[in-house]
Formats: structure tokens, C-alpha cells, sequence
């Protein structure tokens, strides 16, 4: 059964946090784009800028800082740092705000345990990204992203024999990076990110060395 | 533009921040009730009754029912007193017992739309009907049990005063099942066990449920284990990495690695019927069939169990669940499902070909009061799902036929029931 009132405000609230962010992202992303423009409004034709795509391939390392405690039941060894690579393109027009996609993949969770009998077991919990993002630069050299999208989790699970589970979760991101250019096209910077796909409630904080392509200009 | 970023994305971070609910029983230790001796048993059944407030009634509304259950672990049985109020779906959860010619009632109360709970504590002086029920002596006209008590707010002391009068007995001339949903209750409600496990099932009585409805699914050694959602899930259990659903993950994996939210294990369907035949006074089990496959051995779960109540005495239906047309093809394709006893969601005619000793209709259909009463004609029953707004519950109860109300909030259900003139 699955039609239910409540009277309780808690179950809406659990309703209601897996889209939170999401309903706000697009409300924070109108308002940088109203106020993004490089001039004023005018009637006037006006000369197109440059447009280009850019790629940013990103490899580092994310924390998962919410899990010891639930986890402590199981008294698990948890490994506490684990790899994100991600890969981002990104349309570049003349505008303040550009817009893109990203995808990747990451580890939320890796931890093994022993229990009572001694029966070793392995879980991870990874993840593979769809987001669409926006980014802006607020300096020369210092970018801001945001983005929202669904997450692709997979658990392996290796404990009395081996399962594989899957779920598609909505989810967020929020990343500032600096770009130090190389050349005119290139440039190679470090990114930190929070990766959050709701359906395991807190994200990933990341750091990730990222080299940064113009690889398409028009 | 940056100052306005930044307050946008400060917004965006604030807005985000999810707020903890929680409503924990409080500690209710009190000296004088732990020094008390053990309430008789012949004092009990004589509490039992409609009283009205004569002072909380701002809080808890006019009236409140009264009543006991139990719940028993071997020789030890442990008797509860619930007060079903009106106001705000809330209810005292208390235990009794007798200090020299008075009775003491300690335990703690909720309200259900919100996560106001606090400690009670109540006296039945001797003066006050105490002595006569102390001593099984029948309370005359003229004798009325009054409690006198106080209530407090979290874990504060007991500090605003509370009175309520014996006004009549408990109505229960046209019965009616009061079928919990979940076992009980459901997780988002914060109460102090989690949803479809043993723990609930044991609590299930104390909230007013006569019955309840707990939701089967598989694992994939085809293990019957109790579990609401299609996938595993943080609404339901503790963080710990293992999503998707229920049926990709085998027995010993779930018990070993997965705690519902308060910290029990997903329980097995032998286990949790095992505990309403042995441990509880429970009359109906709806067994919500949330997977697709055979549901022979399901049957032959339910025979075992309403056999092993009947061994020891306990009148206890357990219905196989009819939710959607696939489990009606399953259940109609067992060679006796004639006398299988069941509960069916789907239409009338679909009641009929299942042979189904109830029908089920959602409550957002309306009463159907034409089609409840061809069901009583037929020698079936009829159980609405799931009510739990208490208007409706008052509606259903008073214009409606229905034999059986499920919700998720049964104390509302038992007020409205056992307050009936």
C-alpha cells in the first residue's frame, strides 16, 4: 500500500528532502544568470563573442564524513579516503555563466568487517554521476560550479556471497576550483568539491587535481 | 554580483540543512512507583472505561479511553494502561501498580502530530475507587475512580496537574478491528521502535491495535522477511552502504549488516508471527504480499502459525494479502485457494473469485456503504485502508459499515471506537 496520509510533519520533511536542493539549485541558478550578463539590456545587435567547449578531466581524493557513527554496529574498518575521477565539458559562450555536464566515477563508501564468527566481509558503495552544471568565474582564475542531476549508486557487497545492487538516486554538486593556464588553451588547476546524491543523505568532499582543455573554439 | 552570489549560495546552504525530529520516550523511573508492589489482577479490568478530563482538557481534549494490554515473554507479562485522547492523536502509555490502598499509574504520553511527549504519573487514591478495586468489590453507581496526576514536557518533571473522572464503560457492542498499519506504526512517527520489527509488533496493542498489517518480501535465498519499501533504504534503516532492493540481498546478509533505525534487525515472518501468537493478545494478521512470486510457502506459514494459536487457545485470523492483480493470479493458481484465508484489495467480483474473508478497499473511494453491505451478506468483512487523518477516522467509524479500520495511527482509532455511546 502505498496512498497514505500523515499527520506527521517529519514524513513530508523525508518526502521532501530527497528534492530539496534540487528545487532550490534552479532558483540560485536564475539569479546568477539574471545578474550575469556582461552589459546592460539593449536593442541594439551587438557583436558575438567567442564560443568554445572545455574539457576538465579530474582525478583526486573524497571523504565520506558520515559514516563511522552508523556504521559503529558493525564495528567496520572503514577506509576514509577514497579515489574520484571526474570528467566535465562545458560550453563556454560569451556569457558570465556557462553551462555543461559531468559524469565520473567515485567511492562513497569502502569498509570491511568480521563478525561474530569470524566471516570477513567487504561493502562498497560507488557511483557514477550525471549532472548538469553551471559554473561562472568570480576571478581571472577562480571558478565556481553548481549542478544537479541523478547519480548511477552500485553496491558490491562481498559477504557470504558476492551481491551487486543498484539504484538511481537524484543528487548535487557545489565545487570552487583555481586554474593556473599553461598555454592559451590549456591550464591545470586543483578543484574542490561536494559530491551529494540523496538517497545515502551526505556527500563526498573531494580534492581533485584537474587539467583543464579548450579543445573546440568557434 | 559576487556579494549577491555569495548570499544566494549562503541561502542555498541554510535553506539545505535538514532538521532532526525526535521524540524519545522519556526516563519515567519514580521511587515511589518503583518501591509499589504489583497491581493485582483483579484491579484492572474495573479502570477500564471513558473518563473525562477535569483539568488537561486544553491539552488532551474532553475525554480519553482506557484500556489495558499486554505483553507477555514466557511468565513474565507486563501490563500496560493505554489513555486513547482525542486531541492531537495523543495518548499516556502507563503501568500500574499498588502502593497501600492506592494505585499508581507512572509512564509517559505523545501526541502523534508533533514530537510533544513527556512524563505522567498518576494516583487512584483509595478514596477515589482504589480500595474497591484493589479489592475486586464492583463499583456502585454512586463510586467513580478518579485520577489525579501530573503530566510534564520532555524529560522535566511532572509538573501540570491532570484529573480525569470515570464517565462509563468502554463501547464495544459492534465489534471492530483496529488494524495497525506496519506492525504498528510507521518510522517517520518517531515512535520507540522501528517499523515491521518484532519490537513494534510487541508495542503494536499499547497504541489501541487489536490487529496489524505487516508488508512480506523475499531475499534472495527466499527467506519471508517484513519490509515496507521496494529498496533498502535510509528512511527505514541505518546508514551502511547496501542499496536496491531487498530481494538482491540473502538472510544472513541483511542480518548481519543491516539495523533498522532503531537498531533492530529486519525480522524474518516466522519470527514476527511467532511473536503475535506467543507474546502478544493480537487477534488479526494482514499479511501484505510485497512480492510477486509462488506464495505457497506464505500459505503454509499461516497455517502453521493460526494452528499453533489455536493449540494454545488464541483466536487469531492471519490473512494472505491480495494487493494487485499478479498475487490475485498467484493466489488463484493454488489448487485450495478456497480455504485459504485472505484479504483482498481489488474489486468485489475479484473479493469472489478469491474466496477472500475480507475486502479492503482504499479509504479514498469513499464509504461504498452498498458494496460493505454486499460483503456482509456474502459473509464477508470489510477493512478500509489506510485512515489516519482523524476526521476521517471519525466519518468512517460513524457513517461507514466497515468491520476493520487500518491506520497508522490506531490510538485515534480506539478513542473514536471505545468512546462510541
Amino acid at each position: 500500500m502505498v496512498y497514505y496520509q500523515t499527520t506527521h510533519p517529519s514524513l513530508l520533511i523525508t518526502i521532501m528532502l530527497n528534492s530539496k536542493h534540487i528545487i532550490l539549485l534552479p532558483f540560485f541558478l536564475w539569479s546568477i544568470c539574471a545578474f550575469a550578463q556582461p552589459g546592460g539590456f539593449t536593442s541594439e545587435p551587438v557583436k558575438r563573442g567567442a564560443y568554445s567547449f572545455v574539457v576538465y578531466v579530474s582525478g583526486g581524493l573524497g571523504h565520506y564524513p558520515a559514516y563511522s557513527k552508523d556504521l559503529a554496529y558493525l564495528d567496520p574498518k572503514i577506509q576514509n579516503v577514497n579515489p574520484v575521477s571526474t570528467i566535465r565539458i562545458m560550453w563556454h559562450p560569451d556569457h558570465l555563466v556557462k553551462v555543461g555536464l559531468e559524469t565520473g566515477y567515485l567511492t562513497f563508501l569502502n569498509y570491511t568487517l568480521t563478525d561474530s564468527a569470524g566471516q570477513r566481509g567487504k561493502v562498497l558503495l560507488n557511483a557514477t554521476p550525471l549532472l548538469v552544471e553551471w559554473t561562472m568565474a568570480l576571478t581571472k582564475r577562480f571558478n565556481v560550479f553548481a549542478g544537479s542531476g541523478v547519480y548511477f549508486l552500485t553496491t558490491n557487497l562481498d559477504y557470504k556471497g558476492k551481491t551487486r545492487s543498484k539504484k538511481i538516486s537524484v543528487g548535487w554538486m557545489a565545487a570552487a576550483s583555481y586554474i593556473q593556464p599553461l598555454s592559451k588553451n590549456m591550464g591545470l588547476g586543483a578543484e574542490l568539491k561536494w559530491l551529494d546524491a540523496a538517497e545515502s543523505r551526505d556527500g563526498t568532499i573531494c580534492l581533485q587535481l584537474q587539467w583543464v582543455w579548450r579543445f573546440w573554439k568557434w | 554580483m559576487k556579494i549577491s552570489i555569495t548570499i544566494l549560495f549562503a541561502c542555498l546552504i541554510s535553506f539545505s540543512c535538514k532538521r532532526n525530529f525526535e521524540a524519545p520516550v522519556p526516563d519515567t523511573h519514580w521511587d515511589l512507583f518503583e518501591s509499589a508492589e504489583k497491581l493485582p489482577s483483579v484491579a484492572r479490568p474495573g479502570i477500564e472505561g471513558i473518563y473525562n478530563f477535569q483539568q488537561g482538557s486544553d491539552v488532551f481534549g474532553l475525554a480519553a479511553a482506557a484500556k489495558w494490554s499486554y505483553s507477555a515473554n514466557g511468565n513474565d507479562t507486563i501490563y500496560h494502561l493505554s489513555l486513547f485522547c482525542e486531541k492531537e492523536v495523543s495518548y499516556f502509555i502507563l503501568e500500574g501498580k499498588k502502593s497501600g490502598d492506592s494505585i499508581l499509574l507512572n509512564g509517559y504520553w505523545r501526541k502523534m502530530v508533533n514530537t510533544e511527549t513527556g512524563i505522567a504519573r498518576f494516583t487512584i487514591a483509595s478514596v477515589n475507587g482504589a480500595r474497591k478495586l484493589l479489592n475486586g468489590i464492583p463499583l456502585g453507581s454512586d463510586d467513580s475512580i478518579v485520577l489525579d496526576g501530573k503530566y510534564g514536557n520532555g524529560p522535566a518533571m511532572p509538573d501540570q496537574s491532570l484529573r480525569l473522572k470515570y464517565n462509563r464503560p468502554l463501547y464495544k457492542a459492534k465489534p471492530l478491528q483496529i488494524v495497525a498499519h506496519r506492525g504498528g506504526g510507521s518510522t517517520a512517527d518517531l515512535l520507540p521502535a522501528s517499523e515491521n520489527s518484532v519490537a513494534m509488533i510487541n508495542m503494536a496493542s499499547r497504541y489501541g491495535a487489536t490487529g496489524i498489517e505487516i508488508d512480506v518480501r523475499t531475499t534472495s535465498d527466499k527467506v519471508f522477511v517484513l519490509f515496507h519499501d521496494a529498496t533498502l533504504n535510509e528512511r527505514l534503516i541505518r546508514k551502511n552502504g547496501l542499496l536496491g532492493p531487498i530481494e538482491n540481498y540473502s538472510y544472513d546478509q541483511l542480518y548481519t549488516l543491516v539495523r533498522l533505525k532503531q537498531g533492530e534487525r529486519i525480522p524474518t515472518l516466522k519470527e514476527a508471527l511467532h511473536t503475535v501468537v506467543y507474546n502478544t493478545a493480537l487477534e488479526y494478521v494482514w499479511l501484505d504480499t510485497k512480492f510477486t512470486g509462488p506464495i505457497d510457502e506464505l500459505v503454509k506459514m499461516q497455517r502453521q502459525f493460526m494452528q499453533e494459536a489455536a493449540a494454545i487457545g488464541r483466536q487469531l485470523e492471519i490473512t494472505i494479502g491480495i494487493p494487485d492483480q499478479q498475487v490475485l493470479n498467484n493466489f488463484l493458481a493454488l489448487p485450495d485457494h478456497n480455504n485459504i484465508p485472505s484479504v483482498c484489495e481489488l474489486t468485489p467480483d475479484d473479493v469472489v473469485a478469491a474466496n477472500s474473508r475480507i475486502w479492503a478497499p482504499r479509504w479514498t473511494l469513499g464509504l461504498q456503504n452498498e458494496q460493505v453491505q454486499q460483503m456482509h451478506a456474502q459473509g464477508r468483512k470489510a477493512y478500509v485502508w489506510t485512515l489516519d487523518v482523524p476526521q476521517n477516522v471519525f466519518e468512517y467509524m460513524n457513517q461507514g459499515e466497515f468491520d476493520g479500520i487500518l491506520s497508522n495511527y490506531p490510538s485515534i482509532v480506539a478513542y473514536y471506537y471505545y468512546a462510541k455511546q
